[in-house]
């Protein structure tokens, strides 16, 4: 079973419906498929309905019916779960596919709390492996000793730490003639060292004996440097607030976009043009950037036009209000409406049954709502005239 | 390097409560325009203005980075622009940087907002505290404002028949200035009258929603008389910020304000406010603030704001000639447009309201909750 990031796919499948918030998921019905490749992958399956998570290994590649499939590699996937990959860039860089109905997966924070790798234990030997590195030769000037640890039970074993010239070096085993030597169980060992447990206390409860030079004993937190577990320590709860900021606005159009939304209720598009410089302004505002004067000189251009731009967009940001997800993919396109020229276009949607075969250069009229109510939006897109 | 800045012209489009007819573009073209039309000022090129400085709020324009809405209005096309999301004293001071630094010559500020656009203005502010603590309990300028009137008014005497005659003499003033909102006069007992809205503070206490522009040219010594034979010169700046959390702050002590005020009366050389300024602009959008920050500014004694307005402090100091805030400053907009009226002043072009040799001016503004920060201009016709 392959490792990433300290813990495995199966791992974190393991613990799916333990982590299924039932309150998350009203009105969701949905399976969500995962094709996990490469070594320590695997094929599993979510179905969420009715308030209830199951989860289910497969042994072949047949997903059967599905919502939403997502085929990744293990440690993207290992690495997504537990925030050690950002999901959104896995996605954009094509290391996450995720297929069938993609705004299904917003709701997956909602649906499991976050999976937690096991900790993993530090050991007496895994904290003496460190002496060395721990060793502060400035406050061990002039002495030549040997530390013993004789650490009983579980995990336990018998080094010494020897001080001389400065450096330090461990090897196993206890020297004779320590000049001081720690007896302790290896478990209260790593407490102590891990600060879990008082070395007052444990020496005064006798689960902790000195033996030796007590002067050099007193001196030892000195010698060595703390030692600090690389080891996930459970964290206090981090909480994230869930909140919309919602303020009503009131944006006026004023006189100049107004006109031009006025136009689009009776399917005209208008510009305005520059009574300087005579550039048109599509949408119009209300003066020339390039002369700064007024510009109050209206005409109609378009409605037909030449393609200047234009590509296809597979993921689309959800509205930050209603959070709706225009489908995918769509087109958009820069328009250089007939009357226009050189920077001035109009920018719209592309009807999708055009995205297989627009090209630069390409003639596009606008198609018009039945009734337009002076909305960007009276415009549904614009298509090839073929 | 220059030694000297100075503002060349001011241009603002009369203030409305409701200016529904224009987007924020068609308010601030207006503006820029007219500093065009005053100074034959141009853009780019040696000689013109390279570098616009704005001072703009983004949620009160509901948009992000809300400069650049206006770049094309602002004249900042294929030039620089820089915004200070604070009150417009501050964007005063950065172009008198640029000036003293030698990096500009010549520099244009426009400033605008358009409170009416939101629903509420109170939901805009509670969007300034944090989305923790301060905001869910329901913290905005208004409420967190009543917290220092109370604070403030147990110090220093201040009753509400004082505030009453703030804001009378207030709306006075306003009644002279063409560009004012609120114009119509109002006794002391007619504001006494008003319902309390947020205790000590009563509907007639409160600045009314405003929208607006306003520019200004600002030129270093050598060139400014290109532009205008009466500059009016930037002598002293300073400014301070409190703390953010509420409970951190002492909210009658007026703390960021006086040490706003003594750096920039060191840098003009002013050593005694109470006597030398022919009038000042206060920032006082709330009537308690007009003596609190009287107060921190050295204009009347401190504890002596009611003894003060009783005195007649406030017509003999000519504080906010202009009406102030009171006759409706936008939030943002609010300090530039006292210093828009201390440039008027000290030029002789206020009209009915002019003060006559005016030679010294003080002009405030702050930012924040309950006048977290607080930014001091001291402006000279010599």
């Amino acid at each position: 079973m392959s490792e990433y990031y300290g813990t495995t796919v199966e791992d974190i499948f393991k613990t799916q419906n333990k982590r299924f918030r039932a309150e998350g998921s009203e009105g969701v019905d949905a399976v969500f498929a995962y094709d996990v490749q490469g070594e320590g992958g695997g094929r599993w399956k979510l179905t969420i309905k009715d308030g209830a998570c199951a989860t289910e290994k497969l042994d072949s590649d047949d997903f059967g019916e599905y919502s939403v499939k997502i085929t990744v590699d293990a440690e993207t996937f290992v690495g997504v779960t537990i925030g050690k990959i950002d999901g959104t860039e896995a996605f954009t860089a094509g290391k996450l596919k995720v297929d069938g109905q993609i705004p299904l997966m917003m709701e997956l924070p909602k649906l499991f709390t976050k999976y937690a790798p096991p900790g993993k234990e530090v050991t007496a030997a895994d904290i003496l492996a460190t002496s060395e590195s721990r060793f502060q030769p400035e406050n061990a000037e002039g002495l030549d000793i040997t530390v013993g640890y004789n650490l009983a039970g579980d995990g336990g074993g018998q080094w010494t730490a020897v001080i001389k010239d400065g450096t330090c070096k461990l090897e196993e085993g206890l020297r004779d003639n320590l000049t001081v030597c720690n007896i302790v169980k290896a478990k209260d060992f790593v407490d102590l060292m891990l600060g879990k447990l008082d070395p007052i206390v444990a020496f005064g409860a006798g689960r902790l004996r000195l033996v030796g030079d007590m002067e050099i004993a007193q001196r030892l937190p000195k010698i060595f440097s703390k030692f600090k577990s690389n080891a996930s320590e459970p964290v206090e709860e981090l909480i994230m607030l869930k909140k919309i900021i919602s303020v009503d606005m009131k944006y006026s159009t004023g006189p100049t976009m107004g006109k031009f939304l006025n136009g689009l209720k009776e399917k005209k598009i208008l510009a305005n043009v520059c009574p300087k410089c005579g550039r048109k302004q599509l949408p119009p505002r209300e003066c020339c950037a390039v002369c700064r004067c007024d510009v109050d000189e209206f005409v109609e251009v378009g409605p037909e036009g030449i393609v200047t731009y234009c590509d296809i967009i597979y993921y689309a940001s959800p509205d930050p209000l209603t959070g709706e997800t225009r489908e995918t993919p769509y087109g958009a396109l820069f328009v250089l409406l007939d009357g226009c020229k050189d920077r001035e276009a109009l920018w719209h949607l592309l009807k999708k049954e055009d995205l297989v075969d627009v090209k630069r250069g390409d003639r596009v009229r606008p198609v018009w709502v039945e009734n337009p109510t002076g909305s960007v939006y009276d415009i549904i897109y614009f298509e090839k005239v073929r | 390097m220059a030694n000297r800045a100075a503002i060349c012209a001011v241009a603002q489009i009369p203030f409305e409560s409701n200016l529904w007819q224009q987007r924020v573009q068609g308010m601030v073209f207006p503006v820029v325009k007219s500093i065009m039309e005053q100074t034959g000022v141009s853009f780019g090129g040696e000689k013109g203005i390279q570098n616009v400085v704005t001072c703009s709020d983004d949620v009160f324009d509901a948009r992000t980075i809300s400069d650049n809405g206006v770049t094309d209005e602002v004249g900042a096309h294929y030039q620089g622009e820089e915004k200070v999301a604070m009150d417009g004293v501050n964007a005063i001071a950065y172009a008198l940087a640029c000036i003293l630094s030698g990096h500009d010559d010549v520099t244009m500020v426009v400033a605008h907002c358009k409170e009416s656009q939101s629903e509420d203005r109170n939901m805009c502010t509670n969007l300034a505290f944090d989305p923790f603590y301060c905001r869910p309990v329901g913290l905005d300028y208004l409420n967190l404002a009543a917290m220092q009137a109370r604070a403030y008014m147990d110090v220093s005497g201040i009753t509400d028949k004082h505030l009453a005659k703030v804001v009378e003499l207030s709306r006075k003033n306003a009644a002279e200035n063409p560009l004012a909102i609120a114009r119509e006069p109002v006794s002391a007992e007619e504001v006494m009258k008003s319902p309390m809205i947020c205790d000590p503070i009563r509907d007639l206490h409160v600045y009314p929603v405003s929208d607006g522009a306003i520019a200004m040219l600002i030129a270093n010594e050598d060139r400014c008389r290109e532009f205008t034979d009466k500059p009016v010169w930037i002598t002293g700046f300073g400014n301070c910020m409190d703390s953010y959390f509420p409970g951190d702050r002492n909210l009658a002590s007026n703390f960021s304000l006086k040490r706003a005020a003594e750096r920039a009366y060191i840098m003009a050389g002013v050593t005694n406010p109470e006597k030398e300024f022919d009038m000042a602009e206060v920032h006082s959008s709330y009537a308690y603030q007009l003596p609190m920050w009287c107060e921190g500014l050295g204009l009347c004694g401190e504890g002596n704001g009611g003894e003060w307005i009783d005195g007649g402090g406030m017509e003999k100091k000519n504080v906010n000639p202009s009406g102030g805030p009171l006759g409706g400053f936008p939030i943002m907009v609010g300090g530039l447009a006292g210093a828009a009226e201390a440039v008027l002043q000290l030029r002789g072009e206020a009209g009915k309201r002019q003060i006559y040799g005016a030679k010294k001016a003080l002009a405030h503004g702050t930012t924040g909750a309950a006048g977290q920060h607080h930014a001091v201009m001291i402006l000279e016709n010599k």
